[in-house]
């Protein structure tokens, strides 16, 4: 009965995901750590640091989904909530390097010293207690989601406005963590960690755990977004992506419900963000960089957005493809992502998994009809794709220049 | 002692007739220093300009003579030896031993007629701006010992500017002079009406040292040229920020069409702005080894090269891409996306990752003043033309059948249909339209900006945030939008530095939006909303 | 009349867009557990008026007062759906990439905050709340299909099954049969009348014929107000009426 319950609170194919998750941190770190170097089965060192790479990548295309699939929020600068994250994390290992840095400054980061800096800015104060730090980790992106979200959603800015204003809010956080002034590094960002909670952060034993921490992380993140989205909030968030003005006329506040989601997929995002400093051993500026947030954005589409388990699928695709492409074949790496970016659109909307669901449903319909039953469900026909689209483009291109003069009402 | 100057002057002048320029010069190194005194006044009286920079070399005590010829020259060390220029003809005189030149010696009295020398021959010249430059050195040095010479070169000056600087000199020169209550306060005004900062500094020198009779009067003057630099500050920046907002201006328009006439948010709107800017290189390129008569011409047959390649890719992408994604404006900011980064790449592997040089043509460079106001050639033009290329939409928008069309199709798209106008034809023309005009944005900005695969993704950001301040769907919140924002943007540098300033600004948009959603130049009504 | 028997109650409402006076001095009275129908030519402002009630457009002038008391300018569309005034879109808007089920448990009266929500459990009752509506509305077997796979007619039934769902005070219904059959309508009308029982209700209509078979008191709006008011022998026999109906 109980197991029944959270099944249905769950669902199923989410289950498997982080039964997979689940056995994936517990195996890597284990091939990695006990079968001896050169064994055919072992995970090497920079594959678990590649890989712990790619799942912290994957839990932030998962943060994505849910405000993208679930709410219809196209952010454009969830890479900023990913790195803020990342500073706090970064700021929490500088304070760990202690004394052992170039300048051997006990109370201050190198940067701090080469800057002339007398004393730790306030906004460092409190970043050489780890609990500190993870609690920042979370605080910082959810509040800034918090008072952002707040704002836009409260006016009503939905739409391709919203995604611009996103990215705008990035692009404003870039150009001020490349400041000198702003005390986060500036241009070279935060490196040279030494220790990560006393443990040397490099050895293979702390790289191990924290890939088995990020998979884990993963897995939470994934239960938690499923339970929202099976919730009846899901069902209020799905029906304030299709049409919010109707939500509201029957008693919702879609602004709350988005700022709900919104906070949540950034923590994530933050959460995924301190534990891919670590792994990477640097936080820069560039990681608010636009353009990084709008590659989020593909590895979910690719995906397949909407399913949460997709996102995830597609981010470890996408940059697997990445280190391939980038060491095998660099100067075709922006060609073959550009090329994603107008094939995924064009050909599959709905992504990898909602393209096997598709084929699925295909075969299912043609074996049926194979026995001589009649089709169980008629999958969506090319004609009925294309009216919709038909549909969509007589209603929905856009506020233009004569069409927002008001017109009398009918 | 100065008459006793003048009284030498004049009786020298005939002999001076006789003596050629170059004799003079050789006589120099010799004799008592009241002698040398008297060729220098000859010399003054020769009129030969070539003696300024001699006469300059002489009073700073850097003449030297090759003992052996008497030649006068100026000397560079080279190890153990010099190398020799000829004072007066500038021209190379071959290498020394270090030996083999003395320097001209020079006391102060000689120095003063060196000055009044130099001071007779550029004061005196025939040219209007020689006359000038000298005034203005003069104001600069404000000698007491010039006062005589400025008095003499009023009184047969005739050119009005260079009359009132040759009155500001004299004033600077009364100032450090015992001079009368009056007097000063007379020169003062005169200072004051100067208005700049050299004109600032003289009387903040002078407050310090004057006595209380003459004390308001300058400070007085000091607060009047306050205000007017801050007035020249205010215009400078406002310049610096028109000139800002025409480059956004030219960066946002083409996108106000595809953003905000068709609905499309095209992310490789900057990508087109690129290519405009290396259809520019090509052609430049071409002009420079087929038609190099015809460099000073090459951007006008980019112009409409740049129009054409753009509008055309435009137009391919439209109907590629973009026309499957109409009602889906985030799928189509995705793809757009992609294809900017396919188009830079591309771009890249054909023309290198490095910046690629484009040449100003020579009425686009240098600077001119515009009342105290620094203005460079190629901002000027970039911003006529960005106002000719608005003026220009504007008119093809409400006055051409396209124009008609597009805003029948953008009202109604079924009723266009029915009514005949082939609708996937406006789109495309439309989605051309947009592309061409970055193309020509790029024709511009290769003018001013490094010329790189990069180039439109700097300006991408900025142009969206153009549009959506000015308001969506309206051509002339475009343009007001982006002198706003420039004009916002130099005024908030001096205080914030430009990083700053940006950020601040990326932010007060984000707030306006949330404020006003629809933007600058909202419309009101229920169809807004539908 | 007093104001506090009124379950709506409009006073010189104006509202203008860009100049363009959409409602203009609208003068509207309804009362408790009343039927009305609403009529007029395209732009007489009666969507406008919906918008008003509803909290989407804010009048300019005039007062607009829910149960006598409650000033509905000073609310936001979310407050007055949850104080009980429901509405039916003209075009109908279904939640449609939800079930049929879904769709009426979404409408379902109860709380609408986001821990309440995010926690929330279906109930038994809610169950066979559900059910009874989807009784009444016809969609019983079609409980877990999407929304977007009903016929056009069926989504209305769905919007005013949803509309029951809310157990308003107040029902505006703009627009129920637009594209329906004509045993649909009829239908549709013995269904309003039967929610006309134990509501007050709007109906906002273009067909004469559905509006003579609801047999209520008609008001006619032309150019943002009250052209004429009463049966609907007496309105269509106005003169004005004709006149803005037919023209001259």
């Amino acid at each position: 009965m109980i197991t029944q319950r959270l099944l249905n609170a769950l669902g199923g194919k989410i289950l498997w995901v982080a039964a997979i998750l689940l056995a994936i941190a517990i195996l890597v770190p284990a091939s990695n750590l006990l079968l001896p170097v050169g064994h055919p089965l072992r995970v090497p060192n920079y594959m678990v640091a590649l890989l712990g790479k790619y799942l912290t990548y994957a839990m932030l295309a998962l943060a994505l989904d849910l405000v993208w699939g679930y709410v219809g929020i196209l952010s454009l600068g969830h890479g900023a909530f990913f790195a803020l994250g990342g500073y706090a994390m970064g700021m929490y290992l500088m304070r760990q390097i202690g004394d052992r840095g170039v300048y051997a400054n006990p109370d201050l980061p190198d940067f701090m010293v080469f800057l002339n800096w007398q004393e730790l800015p306030w906004y460092w104060w409190g970043f050489d207690q780890a609990w500190f730090a993870m609690l920042m980790v979370m605080l910082v992106p959810g509040l800034l989601a918090f008072v952002f979200g707040w704002f836009a959603f409260r006016s009503r800015v939905t739409g391709v406005y919203l995604s611009i204003i996103t990215q705008a809010m990035t692009y404003a956080l870039m150009l001020s963590f490349f400041r000198n002034d702003m005390g986060f590094g500036g241009n070279n960002g935060l490196t040279d960690f030494k220790d990560i909670l006393g443990y040397p952060i490099q050895a293979t034993g702390t790289r191990a755990t924290l890939f088995a921490i990020t998979a884990l992380a993963l897995a939470v993140s994934l239960l938690i977004c499923s339970a929202i989205t099976r919730s009846k909030l899901g069902k209020v968030m799905v029906a304030v992506r299709d049409a919010e003005s109707r939500t509201r006329f029957i008693g919702y506040r879609p602004e709350y419900v988005k700022l709900f989601a919104f906070v949540v997929s950034a923590v994530i995002a933050g959460i995924a963000g301190a534990l891919y400093v670590p792994q990477v051993g640097i936080i820069n500026p560039g990681e608010f960089a636009p353009a990084n947030s709008i590659e989020v954005v593909v590895w979910t589409a690719i995906g397949g957005r909407g399913t949460l388990f997709g996102p995830i699928i597609g981010a470890v695709l996408v940059n697997y493809a990445k280190s391939w492409f980038t060491a095998a074949y660099p100067e075709l790496w922006l060609f073959a992502l550009g090329g994603l970016f107008v094939a995924v659109t064009l050909f599959l909307p709905r992504g990898i998994v909602g393209a096997i669901g598709q084929l699925r449903q295909y075969w299912r319909s043609r074996s049926a009809r194979d026995e001589g039953g009649a089709p169980p469900e008629t999958p969506e026909t090319e004609q009925v794709a294309a009216e919709k689209t038909v549909r969509a483009r007589s209603t929905a291109v856009s506020p233009v220049l004569g069409a927002a003069k008001p017109q009398p009402a009918e | 002692m100065l008459a006793a100057a003048f009284l030498s002057m004049l009786f020298s002048v005939p002999a001076a007739r006789a003596q050629s320029v170059e004799e003079l010069v050789r006589q120099l190194p010799d004799g008592s220093y009241s002698e040398r005194g008297k060729v220098v006044a000859q010399l003054a009286a020769s009129g030969d300009v070539r003696l300024v920079p001699l006469l300059e070399a002489l009073a700073a005590g850097e003449l030297n003579v090759v003992e052996e010829t008497g030649q006068v020259v100026t000397i560079a060390p080279a190890g153990d030896i010099v190398r020799l220029t000829d004072a007066l003809t500038a021209e190379t005189a071959g290498e020394a031993s270090k030996g083999a030149v003395e320097r001209i010696r020079v006391n102060n009295s000689l120095r003063r007629a060196v000055r009044a020398a130099i001071g007779q021959l550029t004061l005196m010249s025939d040219s209007a701006a020689t006359r000038r430059s000298a005034a203005e050195a003069m104001f600069n040095t404000a000698e007491p010992d010039n006062l005589a010479l400025l008095d003499e070169a009023l009184a047969q000056e005739e050119h009005a500017g260079v009359r009132r600087t040759m009155e500001q000199a004299r004033a600077a020169s009364i100032l450090k002079t015992d001079a009368s209550a009056e007097q000063i306060a007379e020169a003062v005004d005169t200072i004051s009406a100067r208005g700049d900062r050299a004109a600032l500094g003289i009387l903040t020198a002078m407050l310090g040292q004057a006595g209380d009779d003459v004390r308001p009067a300058i400070e007085d003057g000091i607060e009047a040229i306050e205000r007017h630099l801050a007035l020249l500050d205010v215009g400078q920046n406002v310049w610096y920020g028109i000139s800002l907002g025409s480059v956004l201006l030219l960066a946002a328009i083409g996108l106000a069409i595809t953003f905000g006439v068709m609905g499309v948010i095209n992310m490789a709107h900057g990508e087109m702005v690129m290519i405009g800017a290396y259809t520019t290189f090509v052609v430049q390129n071409i002009v420079r080894t087929s038609f190099p008569g015809l460099f000073e011409w090459t951007l006008a047959f980019a112009l409409p090269v740049a129009f054409l390649v753009t509008a055309l890719i435009g137009i391919a992408i439209e109907r590629g891409i973009i026309r499957w994604l109409y009602g889906r404006p985030l799928e189509t900011l995705l793809a757009t996306w992609g294809l900017s980064l396919i188009i830079q790449q591309a771009v890249r592997s054909i023309f290198g990752a490095s910046n690629r040089e484009v040449g100003n043509p020579s009425w686009m460079s240098g600077s001119f003043d515009f009342y105290g106001i620094a203005m460079t050639w190629n901002r000027f033009w970039i911003v006529l033309f960005a106002l000719a290329v608005f003026a220009i939409l504007l008119v093809v928008m409400k006055r051409t059948a396209l124009g008609l069309q597009m805003r029948a199709v953008t009202q109604n798209r079924r009723m266009a249909s029915s009514m005949g106008i082939r609708t996937p034809w406006v789109d495309a023309l439309t989605f051309g339209l947009g592309s061409g005009i970055a193309g020509l944005a790029g024709v511009a900005l290769s003018q001013i900006d490094n010329v790189s695969p990069n180039l439109g993704q700097g300006y991408i950001i900025d142009s969206f945030m153009v549009v959506v301040f000015g308001g969506v769907g309206n051509l002339w919140g475009t343009l007001v939008g982006a002198l706003t924002l420039g004009v916002v943007n130099k005024f908030l540098e001096p205080y914030a530095g430009a990083v700053l300033a940006k950020i601040l600004v990326l932010v007060f948009i984000i707030l306006f939006i949330q404020k006003r959603p629809r933007g600058l130049f909202a419309l009101k009504g229920r169809a807004v909303e539908a | 009349m007093p104001r506090t028997d009124t379950i709506l109650y409009l006073d010189g409402v104006s509202v203008a867009f860009d100049g363009f006076k959409a409602i203009n001095n609208l003068s509207l009275v309804l009362d408790k557990g009343e039927m009305r129908a609403i009529i007029g030519p395209n732009g007489a402002g009666k969507t406008t008026m919906m918008d008003i009630i509803t909290g989407k457009t804010k009048p300019d002038t005039g007062e607009v007062f829910f149960n006598g008391s409650i000033d509905l300018t000073q609310h936001d569309e979310a407050d007055i759906a949850t104080m009980g005034i429901g509405r039916k879109f003209q075009k109908p808007t279904v939640f449609e990439s939800h079930t049929v089920e879904d769709n009426l448990l979404l409408a379902l009266k109860g709380q609408r905050g986001i821990f309440p929500t995010l926690f929330h459990r279906k109930s038994s009752e809610e169950k066979a709340r559900i059910g009874e509506i989807l009784a009444t509305i016809r969609l019983e077997d079609r409980r877990q299909d999407f929304a977007e796979n009903l016929s056009h007619g069926q989504k209305q039934w769905l919007e005013i099954g949803m509309l029951l769902a809310q157990d308003p005070k107040l029902l505006l219904v703009d627009e129920p049969v637009a594209g329906m059959t004509d045993a649909e309508t009829a239908e549709t009308a013995r269904l309003l009348r039967e929610i006309a029982r134990t509501h007050s209700v709007v109906v906002v209509e273009h067909d004469m014929h559905f509006v003579r078979e609801l047999d209520v008191k008609v008001t006619c709006l032309h150019e943002g107000s009250v052209l004429s008011e009463g049966s609907l022998d007496f309105v269509s026999s106005d003169e004005r009426v004709v006149e803005v109906y037919l023209g001259r």
